[in-house]
């Protein structure tokens, strides 16, 4: 994931390789993507390529929370899809919010506010209308810091 | 035709295709993704996008020819048509989604299966207008080489 330049910057309280955002800022951040759509999981992998992002792509719910339960520490933000057959983005966030510390971005084409609003309470730190645009992803890593600022008062 | 008319032709295409709306801003945003890594990146995008739509389109049309008409299993199809219509920039394609969205939440039927005409006939009519643009764009790069 992100080595240690030597330098001495990189050594945080959670585990090396963890993102703290000072050194390649904010580049490298590690993000899950989830959405069972191909044609959206194609360019949300693009464009946060595009960010300097390391991107991990999931068709799956299910997988996804596998991976993050396996790879636990290996990524600072999970960006999912709400609309999905089997396990859907709220029923994944619920799981990630009582298991991890991750920030969880929630994606739809479905704009009405109830369920924003269901997302929101549920404890995703943001809602985004489909279609993304990358100026959007751009600034995702805000949650990261802002989570690791809360967290570490 | 000379490597610069061709360019003028591709140009005109590409702005008539915006002028008459059947992209927006969002193909702009596929545009300016492709580099020198992924020189064919919109068309990728747009083969993906016409190869798992062809499918939603399939499952729409049986679940409109069952009876009773299960509108809950429609508006998921649809739901999943607009988001992935939408992040290709389809313009008509999506706002006639969202039309037969409202249509299938008060469960009209009969609106549901017309409207999914225009929904077929405008993702038709957008494939082949691609397909040529991307045809042009195909022959003007081995011009360029030359």
């Amino acid at each position: 994931m992100n080595p240690s330049n030597g330098n001495g910057s990189m050594s945080t309280a959670s585990s090396s390789g963890a993102w703290d955002g000072r050194d390649q800022f904010p580049a490298g951040l590690r993000v899950l993507v989830v959405d069972d759509d191909p044609t959206c999981l194609m360019i949300f992998e693009k464009m946060l390529k595009a960010c300097l992002y390391q991107v991990t792509k999931c068709n799956k719910a299910e997988t996804a929370l596998s991976v993050l339960r396996e790879h636990k520490n290996e990524f600072d933000i999970v960006i999912s899809d709400v609309h999905m057959p089997d396990m859907d983005g709220f029923e994944l966030l619920k799981h990630i919010t009582s298991e991890m510390d991750l920030p969880v971005i929630l994606i739809s084409a479905d704009a009405r506010k109830q369920v924003v609003m269901e997302g929101v309470t549920y404890g995703a730190c943001d809602y985004l209308i489909k279609p993304v645009r990358i100026e959007t992803l751009k600034n995702i890593w805000q949650h990261v810091v802002r989570k690791k600022a809360r967290n570490t008062v | 035709m000379d490597g610069y008319g061709m360019q003028n032709q591709i140009a005109c295409i590409r702005r008539s295709l915006f002028d008459q709306g059947y992209l927006d801003e969002q193909f702009i945003q596929l545009e300016e993704l492709q580099d020198d890594a992924n020189p064919n990146f919109v068309q990728e995008i747009v083969t993906l996008f016409y190869t798992d739509s062809t499918r939603l389109i399939q499952n729409i049309e049986l679940t409109l020819n069952s009876r009773p008409i299960n509108f809950s299993k429609l508006d998921d199809y649809m739901h999943q048509f607009k988001g992935s219509s939408s992040s290709i920039g389809a313009k008509k394609v999506t706002s006639e989604c969202a039309v037969f969205r409202q249509y299938c939440a008060a469960g009209n039927a009969e609106a549901c299966i017309r409207n999914f005409q225009h929904i077929k006939q405008e993702h038709a009519i957008l494939r082949k207008k691609l397909e040529f643009y991307f045809q042009m764009m195909g022959q003007a790069a081995v011009a360029q080489t030359r």
